[in-house]
């Protein structure tokens, strides 16, 4: 199986989702080294992608992969080693000013201070972003409103469960309706009620023309909203496609199991002679059949089995998931971490 | 239970040793204690500016003045000291006094016209520090014995008994300053970093300046509080009088502009620490060495030449020389004004240092 794997980038050809069809960030070859005592660590190993208008773009990948490093650069808070990135028309390194202003980001750990009601967090945010003062408060409480905290405004963050807090501080990241929203992984520790909810929240501020730009390690967040997807895995970019296309770089196709009483030989090799069937596995009384289309070999597989009287149990034809082209392409299950490669992605360090 | 121990013991040395830049400083702090604190307390008083003018009319130089001069010029006690006075000869009493006011001389010698038991030999001293009037008094009179001289010296502490307790009262409140600046105000700013709620407005188009003289003005207003809160219990319970309503306005503004620049030295230093055991050490280190420094409990005359030369650029120093000369002194801004303009110069220098040292990224 290692032997398929791909290297380098994927890209589908004509895969290219291009809402408004010009590019808003472009990442060119960037790397990260920390330096570690005496020991060099590489969180992002030369990245290279576009990121387009209006689109939710997904940076997917498991804990340590680089995700939040490059986050970190494209929001100026830290400098490349090497390479170079534009955020919408500024370059990352010499116009960092420019970008805050055109930006909203949402840390990973949050960076609310507890000690503040909701909406004195809001309104100190409001005026570091610059938003006019005759407009702020009405603004305040339209994001309080859309987070629905309103009835919370006055209490301290402190108070407030893990998923009110990350709706509240994805609302600040927006409250200067930035051209582009950064999300490090918005969901994480959250129950999937607080999920669901900070997801329709993400969906009603691409609706505004925001573009997003969020890292998870979770397929479902992935599939949920992202438009296009980049898989990340110890600094590297592995793949790079809308949802669909990413589903086809499994050469198998759809996996269609069929229970069964009993099983004849001659069946097997009848499947088998159909162009649309990859493999055939028969285990006792089950055989899972790897097809490229599944659902319109079904009808012709139903009329193997009746040409040669065997009762079929059940059937069941399952596309593969986003999960499935993850451990195909890097071997490995999303959320076992990248053994040994997890970069220190340190807050600040003290004088040296 | 030996196991547990164990590794709670292991924990904690691994720690420890992670963290050299904290093991220096525990180790220097002993150090600097005897260095700094061994020096600027119970040295010997030394150098001390005495002014000395013949009295007349006739303005005739007496025997005994032109003996005294060079005996008080070469005065110390004992023999292999530093000499005690820096001794400079007036032409008229009335300028050395102008210059006693003015806190240029610690005392004025006034020899008398003639040598007899009934004309005294006067001594004029600054007594707005109560160690050094004494140490003048007994140098003096030395040097008077020493020549068998028949008058009497006749001492006229110019501002009065000043307890020590009261002279002390004042270098409180700058120490009151520093403290509520460093442990309050500087802490919260590193809290503030490990927390992440740095990193939250980094991302924000806020500049480095706009964040420095932010949390310079709030700084300023809580070490204000503090210094205020002391001055009230100096003047209520320690015996410092203020005279006048000018008098207080200005101890006011000495207060705050001490304020502003013990505040933008300690957001200079915490803007740079993202670990409050390494700041708390550093800032442990200064507060030693700018109050002991500063003259708050004894004289910067009893201290080495070197030790001096810190006090030239200590904040503390020049706050609580200013706020002597008005409360003790009676002096005007013509005096304390160049006090004004070294802390001016300081917190100038310390915003600026801020700004720039600033981490306005992560790294």
């Amino acid at each position: 199986m290692s032997g398929q794997i791909p290297t380098g980038i994927i890209t589908a050809a004509g895969a290219r989702i291009t809402p408004d069809g010009d590019r808003i960030i472009h990442i060119d070859h960037i790397t990260k080294v920390f330096q570690e005592r005496n020991r060099k660590v590489t969180a992002v190993d030369g990245i290279s992608l576009d990121v387009y208008r209006g689109e939710i773009f997904g940076l997917l990948g498991p804990n340590g992969a680089g995700k939040s490093t490059l986050i970190r650069i494209l929001t100026t808070l830290i400098r490349p080693t090497s390479g170079t990135a534009s955020v919408g028309t500024y370059n990352i390194t010499t116009e960092p000013e420019k970008i805050r202003s055109i930006i909203g980001v949402c840390p990973q750990n949050s960076t609310l201070d507890v000690e503040l009601s909701a909406y004195d967090n809001l309104e100190f945010y409001g005026k570091l972003e610059n938003v006019p003062d005759e407009i702020l408060p009405d603004r305040i409480w339209e994001l309080l409103e859309m987070s629905g905290l309103s009835d919370r405004a006055a209490m301290k963050v402190q108070t407030f469960s893990g998923g009110m807090r990350r709706k509240l501080e994805i609302v600040r990241a927006f409250i200067h309706k930035p051209l582009i929203l950064f999300l490090d992984e918005p969901t994480i520790g959250l129950d999937p009620e607080a999920r669901h909810e900070v997801w329709q929240q993400i969906a009603k501020l691409n609706a505004q023309n925001t573009t997003i730009i969020l890292t998870t390690h979770y397929m479902d967040e992935a599939e949920k909203l992202c438009g296009r997807i980049a898989f990340v895995d110890r600094g590297r970019l592995i793949a790079l496609d809308t949802m669909e296309n990413l589903r086809k770089l499994i050469p198998a196709g759809d996996l269609i199991e069929i229970g069964v009483m009993k099983m004849d030989g001659r069946v097997v090799d009848a499947i088998r002679e159909n162009s649309l069937v990859n493999a055939v596995n028969v285990l006792e009384q089950k055989v899972t059949i790897s097809a490229t289309n599944g659902s319109s070999l079904l009808p012709a597989l139903l009329g193997i089995f009746e040409r040669f009287s065997l009762p079929i149990i059940s059937i069941s034809i399952r596309t593969p998931s986003l999960e499935d082209v993850f451990i195909y392409l890097t071997g490995k299950k999303l959320d076992s971490g990248s053994e040994g490669a997890s970069a220190p992605e340190p807050r600040g360090r003290g004088p040296s | 239970m030996i196991r547990e121990a164990g590794a709670i013991f292991k924990r904690d040395i691994k720690k420890f040793l992670n963290s050299p830049f904290i093991v220096i400083m525990t180790l220097l702090m002993p150090f600097m204690y005897l260095v700094v604190f061994g020096n600027a307390v119970g040295g010997t008083i030394s150098y001390v500016p005495l002014g000395v003018v013949q009295e007349g009319p006739p303005y005739n130089y007496t025997s005994l003045f032109l003996s005294s001069v060079p005996l008080l010029s070469h005065y110390s006690q004992p023999d292999n000291y530093p000499r005690l006075f820096d001794v400079t000869v007036y032409p008229s009493e009335s300028d050395a006094k102008n210059d006693l006011a003015l806190g240029k001389l610690e005392g004025v010698v006034v020899f008398p016209s003639e040598i007899s038991s009934d004309h005294a030999v006067r001594l004029y001293l600054d007594s707005s520090d109560s160690t050094t009037p004494p140490v003048i008094e007994s140098g003096v009179s030395s040097v008077l014995i020493q020549q068998g001289a028949q008058n009497p010296l006749l001492v006229d502490k110019i501002y009065g008994d000043i307890h020590y307790l009261t002279f002390f009262g004042v270098g409180i409140i700058i120490l009151a300053i520093f403290t509520s600046t460093s442990f309050g105000g500087g802490i919260a700013i590193i809290k503030d970093r490990e927390n992440g709620i740095h990193e939250g407005y980094l991302v924000t188009p806020v500049q480095r300046a706009s964040i420095i003289l932010g949390m310079i003005s709030s700084g300023t207003i809580r070490a204000f509080l503090a210094g205020f809160t002391i001055l009230w219990i100096d003047l209520l319970f320690i015996g410092v009088v203020v005279q006048n309503i000018q008098a207080f306005l200005l101890v006011i503004l000495v207060i705050l502009i001490v304020c502003v620049g013990v505040t933008s030295l300690v957001v200079a230093f915490a803007s740079r620490f993202s670990v409050q055991q390494e700041y708390q050490s550093v800032i442990a280190f200064l507060n030693l060495t700018m109050f002991m420094t500063s003259g708050a409990f004894y004289p910067v005359l009893a201290m080495p030449g070197w030790l001096r030369w810190i006090t030239v650029i200590n904040p503390e120093y020049y706050g609580i020389h200013a706020l002597r000369g008005i409360l003790f002194r009676e002096q005007g801004l013509n005096v304390i004004g160049m006090d004004l303009v070294a802390l001016l110069i300081f917190s100038t220098a310390m915003i600026i240092l801020g700004i720039v040292t600033f981490r306005r990224t992560l790294e």
